[in-house]
């Protein structure tokens, strides 16, 4: 590690402390569940491990193994530790099993993600029908964001534990095996796998794994045979299961055959089987098997972006090669270029109200350009801000789109370095748009979006995508590589203050082309691959017959002449017979006409092979033979793409928001109102007296009982007091924290009813911080305790958060959601900060090694530094506030942060942390950014394990997390854990982070190999020596800098703020503003979106929601009782109140007319349109009365 | 064109806007050329004629040398029936002589039921492909049957269509199940002494009970009792079935929001009944079914499927054909239970497996299709859940324009389900959705895909087509609840599984008749093997049945 960044993370160390040290004072005096801090400082990840597992010891064995082996090799190496009880202190077999598994799979994933903890149950140790012993593994949902290998290793290390203690294998029953299969496929049907063994493969898993597989049901729906099972304690699906036996077992086959083949004592054989394939192959037919391969590939899409570890590399490829097998250059005998294979799959599941942007491959979308923008990178794709205001607003930076290739789906970032959109005025003029002032100045008078300009993604996309390059577009950074290796001196050049060599004149280019035998630049190439032969021809006529008059060519106006013209993307203005071409002399050159307008070739000079090029509407290769210099092809590759979410940035609130985590049951109405509760009066007219469910804790010092943690009579620390509600026993918690009565042995909790008078502590709590009643709106409790204990939070707390105007989230914190967003250089202007203040947090020099002194000079980012939207900064000043309140009026100590404007915000720690994590993420504010996202470096990103092809995650202000968090917070009950900050990483490891990042380039510009490289569709691992990747600096001193990228960007929150989607307002609006960009961008096709809106979106509600009419329960609109079938004494059965429909007319029939309406409106199919035709038919004879219309089947019988 | 089969002929008549008698037909169809018989037989009916009678063919045919088709050229078809005052009589030759007189005829392999109660059968393709038909049983069939309309009774009841009042609020759902209580209990009142809910609750303990409720709930206990929990108008009370009762094998049978009765004796508390035994509406076993008082019969069809890739256009011709010979004479009658058409919309990309797309057209097809069958049979269709009504039950006969589409033969189109009552023989019919269901929910021994007629005895038994609500089958709120069976059917015939199947349960013909569709992708995919191309014919004086294959 170098000096410098030494230096960087003890800064950040140094201010943890600081902070540390106050919080643990305030911790200390203790008013909260626990007197110390419960967020733990891990350094590394074996710290992370040990901390999320709580098994002491383990942080130690696994640095010790760290470096000799491989972490998949360690945690099989754990299992002897485990087995032989130097590691863990566990007495019975079953929980030496159980801490090696959870062990095993806490490493896999870098000790961050819930899933070791929350995804499995327990394991415990049953009968085989012979008498000996099994042992089964209980897992639970969260399993899920383990990733496929973790599964499945967890399976092979329980295996390995279980042989190596002599304990039997398990012997499945016949009904057993049944099961597997088919609670696996209604797992499929109901929740989606990302891999469907068939009933064959599940049921050879069943029979062969030496472990039984169990876990908790997670949905309700059941399985129609083997049901009541002696062994399996559920008759539902078991989510957790399903997901280890096929994503897990059958999927990564392989990687767990790597391991058993390296161990003795585990012997899989029947791995074989599974990865060859041959299992289930030789039943159901080859059809069906097709089919499979697309649900999996749809199970995918829903997937959440949790499981970005390595299973998803393997996976998205798979989707990736079928849209893009190399051999997909021409279809049948024509001859023509090279070109990606267009796949439709991202358009499935179109949604109403997220409109299309290119469909497939289609011309006049965006084009494929290759680069890295500084804001780029890691499942991001670069789009011209011009282009996200001339798409109607719906693109802003952080806006997800799903996108046809390399992945599945791309968070947009905004980058004006590459080309902007084009379109045809009103007036007719064609006009390129490059400014995004200039796009929303002609946004009203745009007829037609021709091109939507460049599209970039960066070569690391590819990697780790394992997708084929795809023919890249003719840009300056291929054209000055060519040039160079033509001869030209291009160092000089660029030198040279009056050559602009990106931009150069009409003349200069040609003069390079010429002398240099050099393609033709960039800047004058048209998009000749999209116009035909025929085109070609006729457009080379209408130039020959024009007329140059000032400098402007003006050709006849015909429509075929107009429509190459736009297709090539030849700017030019209209007038009612002629179009006039200002920058024409390119153009003829490229048509074989010289600058007298005479033409230099006749039509028997095309070449057949020119003619038949593409079976001739590709005119390249013609025009290559009548330019007098080569052109390549400007833009062969077009993605589709669509938009996806919305971008976010919101403060976490729950619903309804919660100041203060005090149970007040229905007293305090509809809002949680505390004030409300506290005044309520009781049948002796006693205002505030609520019976509620709270913890039991009793003062160590005088013996008090309290539900409050700190005495109130001796102010001492008080204990949970765990009281068996069976026979009165007092029992004290083992070390893993549970509670056991040993008399009754069952679990015991310290929660009881008791009678709080809420009047008294609501008051004495005002007066405790200070504050009276009208220092804030409202204060908000909750209905009831969801912890384990029931443990409530001081209602101070509250007070102050609702005077600041924040709410609390389920563990005690406060927190602020964006979409995440990468970023590597900034400049100090962009993100509203001086260069003094970057230097005052440690920044000095600039990306090129100057000394730091401009607000607009491009710094690198330190990988540990975010960048908050002005919502979140907002949010994190009030927070700062509430913690400084907090301090002094609760705790009675200094203000901490003392912040007055947001500038003294820059330099403080905050947390990130993401969904499905339990590990939080030290970070330290830089700066601020319009835009609606949290940009920060990569790699802080993927430490969350986090990519940001729109994920989201949160951030929370460092105090606050340490002074408010608390696990007794937390809900006792599935996933209760996930989300929740167990234990925090201080000093972010570049080599333990989701190894996605690594595949992200860092250098300033690819080689011209590469550019040639993707015309050949070349697998991007070929090019890996020539660019180099993130992976590539790993474990050395350069780890954490040198991220170099290929474009630059004015600034990273260009473009409209909020995508349209969020600012339009109801459903209808967003989809007519939908259909209408797809009327006006040419490479979308209007009446296919309208066809998919209808096909999935308004079909699916309509036809879902009338299945549900026919089926559903019924509720009382007085108590809240639900009903399977509506009673036949018609009222509530519990309170005589009013029963009434779940389901009514007005939502199943909200979306006919309209669906109706846009199938004619935009010529859908017939197929379509009678569809909708009988189910309106259908809704009718249901909702409406035969006998009351005004002409019936009656009348004609 | 040659037009060597009468449903060739029909076909032609119907192009160009004729239906025919079936006497004309096969007049025309013994003519030396059809083609030109036909011909002029249209050219001499008069204009306002809309259907081609014997009058209009003899008018034509007696012009010209009328030559008797003995000679076995084989364009000659069939010779019909003795009534037929001009052709000559047939006694002399056999009804079956069609077989292999020409290529494509009509060779049905029959099997026969003889129909005792409680017997079962199953065709398999052994017995079916065996083709031994049983002529001395057609032979009578055919030669002396008199088609006579006007000996033909025919009358629907149960048939909702053009009167569904229902509006889709809470009060109608409420109405349509406490319609079904109040006429299921009537049938149970009989056998026990209903107390209502809240009076059995305020019983002194260890009183015995009798209590008739719509199930709400059945679930196992942890030490493996059920408890059955049941409701009726006044509130619901629970019932402990013990598991040593003896009462497994009915526990088992029971569905959610079917009527049932149940007699035991009451907790010490009051808070439960522990039952003794449990009642169905069920079929008396002293049904006594009717008859026709002349040998006549029906074809119980269902399924066809038109639309699809996978209709069976060549087993349907061969049975049009069929119907046009003296053999099937006696079939006055069509059944049809629903899916004549594919429909659209069904399932997720049904338009790629769509012969036909537009669903207009499908249905003008299955018109089409349906006017091969003789002019003058009665034919009685109820919707399925292809076809272009709603899918919630009951589902009423379709709307105005595809009703005007399936005009022909002036077929009755009445709502699925409904009783028809022809010559006598009660017969329920009902598309069987709600069959998927009992089949899932029920033991294997107890209902089946191979045996879809042992899932019906089931519903006999609930006397109600589609008891389970809130789970498969989708229910439409009506001011009653026509899906009950109040009385008791002599036939109750089903489609929609794709499975032929049928059997007697206390003397009630249950029958499921097959598809004429072939196994499709998805059906493959499943591992179904519709029984395809069969049609069930019901000799309505006798209600045996004898089952044609004519794939």
């Amino acid at each position: 590690m170098r000096p410098d960044d030494e230096s960087y993370f003890a800064r950040i160390e140094d201010r943890l402390d600081e902070a540390w040290e106050v919080a643990e004072t305030a911790k200390r005096q203790g008013h909260d569940p626990k007197p110390e801090i419960e967020i733990p400082i891990a350094r590394d990840m074996a710290d992370r491990v040990e901390n999320i597992l709580g098994i002491d010891g383990v942080a130690e064995r696994v640095r010790e193994l760290e470096g000799e082996m491989s972490r998949e090799e360690a945690a099989l190496e754990l299992v002897t530790d485990f087995v032989e009880g130097t590691v863990g202190d566990y007495d019975s077999r079953a929980g030496k099993i159980e801490g090696a598994v959870r062990t095993a799979v806490a490493l896999l994933t870098e000790g961050v993600v819930a899933a070791p903890i929350e995804g499995i149950d327990r394991v415990e140790l049953l009968e085989n029908d012979d008498g000996t012993e099994f042992v089964n593994v209980y897992y639970a949902g969260p399993i899920r964001s383990a990733g496929g290998t973790a599964q499945a290793l967890s399976v092979l290390v329980a295996d390995y534990a279980r042989s190596l203690l002599g304990i039997d294998e398990y012997k499945p029953r016949d009904v057993e095996v049944e099961r597997y299969a088919e609670e696996i496929a209604l797992y499929d049907t109901e929740t989606g796998l990302q891999y469907t063994p068939k009933d064959k493969e599940s049921k050879f898993i069943a029979k062969h794994i030496p472990i039984m597989l169990d876990g908790e049901a997670t949905s309700d729906e059941e399985v129609s045979g083997f049901r009541d099972l002696e062994r399996v304690d559920t008759n539902s699906a078991r989510g957790g299961m399903c997901l280890v036996a096929a994503e897990g077992i059958a999927l990564k086959a392989p990687k767990i055959q790597r391991y058993t083949r390296d161990l003795d004592e585990v012997d899989w054989p029947w791995l074989q089987d599974l990865i060859d394939g041959t299992i289930g192959k030789d039943g159901a037919g080859d059809g069906a098997d097709a089919d499979d391969v697309d649900g999996a590939g749809d199970a995918g899409d829903g997937q959440t972006a949790g499981d970005g570890d390595e299973g998803t590399g393997g996976d998205g490829t798979a989707d990736g090669d079928e849209g893009t097998d190399g051999d997909g250059a021409a279809g049948g005998t024509s001859v023509g270029p090279l070109r990606a294979k267009p796949s439709q799959k991202f358009l499935r599941d179109l949604i109403a109200g997220r409109p299309v942007f290119t469909h497939p491959s289609e011309a006049g979308g965006f084009r494929l350009r290759y680069g890295r923008a500084r804001n780029h990178g890691f499942a991001t794709g670069g789009v011209h801000p011009a282009t996200m205001h001339l798409v109607d607003d719906f693109l802003a930076a952080g806006t997800q789109i799903k996108t046809e290739r390399p992945g599945k789906a791309h968070g947009v970032v905004p980058v004006d370095s590459i080309e902007g959109p084009t379109v045809r005025l009103a007036n007719g003029e064609v006009r390129r748009i490059d400014d995004p002032e200039e796009a929303k100045a002609v946004r009203n008078g745009v007829e037609k979006v021709l091109d939507l300009g460049e599209y970039l993604v960066n070569y690391g996309e590819f990697v780790e995508n394992n997708h084929p390059l795809a023919p890249a577009s003719y840009v300056y950074e291929w054209w000055v590589k060519e040039f160079e290796a033509a001869g030209a001196d291009v160092q000089a050049m660029r030198d040279d203050p009056h050559v602009d060599l990106e931009h150069p004149d009409v003349d200069e280019a040609f003069a390079w082309a010429r002398e240099y035998d050099c393609p033709l630049h960039p800047e004058y190439t048209y998009l000749w691959h999209d116009v035909s032969v025929a085109a070609f021809e006729a457009l080379a006529d209408a130039v020959v017959d024009g007329d140059v008059v000032e400098g402007v060519l003006a050709v006849e106006r015909t429509e075929t002449i107009r429509s190459a013209l736009e297709s090539l993307l030849v700017e030019h203005a209209a007038t009612p017979d002629a179009l006039r071409i200002p920058t024409w002399r390119p153009l003829a050159r490229s048509l074989g006409v010289d600058d007298g307008l005479r033409r230099t070739w006749d039509a028997g000079d095309l070449s057949e092979a020119a003619r038949e090029w593409n079976d001739g509407e590709n005119a390249v290769k013609a025009v290559n033979e009548v330019a007098p210099f080569e052109i390549r092809e400007r833009a062969p590759t077009r993605i589709g793409n669509r938009m996806g979410r919305p971008e976010k940035s919101e403060s976490r609130d729950l619903s309804p928001a919660v100041h203060t985590l005090f149970p007040i049951n229905e007293a305090g109405g509809p809002q949680r109102d505390v004030a409300e509760a506290a005044s309520v009066m009781d049948d002796q007219g006693r205002r505030g007296r609520l019976e509620v469910e709270v913890s039991e804790r009793v003062c160590p010092d005088c013996d008090e009982h309290t539900y409050e943690a700190s005495c109130p009579d001796c102010e001492a620390h008080t204990e949970p007091h765990y009281e068996c509600g069976g026979c009165g026993t007092v029992c004290e918690p083992d070390e893993a924290g549970r509670v056991e009565c040993p008399r009754c042995e069952w679990e015991v909790t310290a929660a009881a009813y008791r009678e709080v008078d809420l009047n008294d502590a609501y008051r004495s709590a005002l007066e405790s911080v200070g504050e009276r009643e009208a220092s804030f709106e409202i204060l908000k409790g909750v209905q009831g305790l969801t912890s384990r204990n029931k443990t409530p939070e001081p209602i101070e707390k509250g007070v102050l958060r609702a005077k600041n105007g924040v709410t609390s989230f389920k563990d005690g914190t406060v927190r602020y959601d964006m979409t995440d967003l990468p970023v590597t250089s900034v400049r100090p202007e962009e993100l509203d900060v001086t260069a003094d203040h970057l230097r005052e947090i440690g920044y000095e020099t600039d990306i090129d090694g100057e000394p730091l002194r401009h607000d607009d000079q491009l710094v690198e980012l330190r990988v540990q530094d975010i960048v908050l939207s002005d919502g979140a900064a907002e949010h994190m000043l009030k927070t700062a506030d509430f913690v400084d309140d907090l301090l002094e009026q609760f705790y009675g100590l200094p203000r901490f942060y003392e912040v007055n404007e947001r500038d003294d915000l820059v330099g403080e720690l905050v947390f990130g942390m993401a969904p499905h994590t339990s590990a939080a993420t030290v970070g330290r504010v830089v700066g601020f950014t319009s835009a609606a996202v949290g940009y920060a470096h990569p790699y802080f990103h993927a430490a969350k394990r986090r990519n940001c092809d729109g994920d989201e995650d949160c951030v929370m202000l460092l105090m606050d997390g340490l002074l408010n968090f608390s696990k007794t917070f937390l809900p006792d009950q599935r996933g209760g854990r996930m989300d929740a900050p167990l234990v925090m990483s201080s000093r972010l490891d570049p080599s333990e982070i989701d190894d996605e990042a690594h595949n992200m380039d860092i250098v300033r510009e690819y080689p011209r190999e590469f550019y040639e490289a993707t015309l050949e569709l070349t697998d991007p691992e070929e090019l890996e020596d020539r660019i180099q990747l993130g992976e590539d600096t790993l474990g050395t001193d350069e780890e954490y800098h040198g991220f170099d990228h290929t474009h630059d960007t004015t600034d990273i929150a260009m473009g409209p703020d909020l995508s349209a989607y969020k600012t339009l307002g109801d459903m209808m609006e967003k989809m007519d503003a939908q259909l209408e960009l797809a009327r006006k961008i040419r490479a979308v096709d209007e009446t296919d979106v309208a066809e998919r809106v209808i096909e999935y979106h308004f079909l699916p509600d309509i036809i879902g929601n009338l299945r549900a009419f026919s089926r559903q329960e019924t509720r009382c609109l007085d108590c809240g009782e639900k009903y399977r079938r509506m009673p036949l004494s018609g009222d509530c059965r519990e309170c005589g109140g009013r029963v009434n429909l779940t389901v009514h007319q007005g939502s199943v029939n909200k979306y006919v007319d309209t669906a109706i309406e846009v199938a004619d409106r935009f010529g859908c199919r017939p197929y379509t349109k009678q569809r909708l035709k009988v189910l309106e038919e259908s809704l009718e004879s249901i909702f409406e009365d035969d006998t009351n219309k005004q002409s019936g089947i009656a009348d004609f019988m | 064109m040659p037009l060597e089969s009468n449903a060739r002929i029909v076909k032609e008549l119907a192009r160009r806007g004729y239906n025919a008698e079936r006497e004309a037909v096969t007049l025309l169809a013994t003519a030396s050329d059809s083609a030109a018989a036909l011909d002029s037989a249209v050219d001499g009916a008069p204009d306002d004629a809309l259907r081609i009678t014997a009058e209009h063919v003899r008018a034509v045919t007696d012009a010209e040398p009328f030559e008797d088709s003995d000679s076995s050229d084989g364009s000659s078809p069939s010779q019909h029936g003795g009534d037929d005052p001009v052709s000559s009589k047939s006694d002399d030759r056999s009804p079956v002589e069609t077989k292999g007189s020409y290529p494509d005829s009509p060779n049905p392999a029959t099997v026969e039921s003889t129909a005792d109660s409680g017997t079962d059968f199953r065709t398999t393709h052994a017995d079916a492909n065996t083709a031994h038909a049983n002529t001395t049983h057609a032979d009578a069939d055919a030669i002396d049957h008199v088609r006579d309309p006007d000996r033909r009774e025919l009358t629907v009841g149960n048939d909702m269509t053009g009167r569904s009042t229902g509006t889709g609020e809470y009060d109608d759902f409420v109405r349509t199940f406490r319609d079904r209580y109040e006429r299921l209990s009537k049938l149970l009142r009989g056998r026990v002494n209903h107390r209502p809910a809240d009076a059995i609750a305020d019983m002194p303990g260890g009183s015995d009970a009798e209590m008739i409720g719509l199930v709400n709930d059945v679930r196992s206990t942890k030490s493996g009792h059920w408890l059955v929990e049941l409701e009726d108008t006044t509130g619901t009370f629970p019932a402990l079935v013990m598991k040593d009762k003896g009462l497994a094998d009915v526990v088992d049978e029971i569905l959610m929001d079917e009527c049932v009765a149940v007699e035991g004796t009451l907790a010490d508390d009051s808070g439960i009944l522990f039952a003794d035994s449990l009642h169905f509406p069920d079929i008396p076993r002293t049904h006594r079914t009717g008859g026709a008082d002349r040998h006549v019969q029906a074809a119980l069809i269902s399924d066809v499927h038109v639309g699809s890739d996978e209709f069976m256009q060549d087993a349907w011709s061969r049975f049009t054909d069929w119907l046009h010979t003296p053999e099937a004479e006696p079939v006055e009658y069509i059944l049809l239970a629903g899916d004549m058409v594919e429909g659209v919309g069904v399932y997720p990309d049904q338009d790629e497996e769509l012969e036909i797309v537009d669903i207009y057209d499908q249905y003008e097809a299955f018109a089409e299709h349906l006017k091969e069958v003789p002019g003058d049979t009665e034919i009685v269709m109820i919707p399925g859940n292809h076809d272009a009504v709603r899918l919630a039950e009951p589902q009423p006969g379709f709307n105005d324009e595809i009703r005007s589409i399936m005009d022909v033969h002036d077929a009755q189109i009445v709502s699925n389900p409904a009783t028809v009552s022809v010559e006598g023989v009660e017969v329920l019919m009902y598309h069987g959705v709600s069959l998927d269901e009992v089949i899932a929910e029920l033991p294997e021994e107890k209902a089946n895909y191979d045996e879809p007629h042992k899932a019906m005895y089931q519903l006999l038994k609930k006397r109600h087509v589609a008891p389970q609500f809130g789970g498969h089958t989708r229910v439409a709120p009506e001011d009653r609840d026509y899906l009950v069976i109040e009385n008791v059917p002599d036939v109750f015939h089903t489609g929609h599984v794709h499975k032929l199947g049928w059997g007697k349960y206390h003397n009630v013909l249950a029958v499921n008749s097959g598809c004429w569709q072939a196994q499709t992708d998805f059906q493959k995919s499943v591992n179904i093997d519709p029984d395809a191309g069969y049609a069930p014919i019901l000799d309505l004086d006798t209600l045996d049945m004898t089952v044609r294959k004519f794939a």
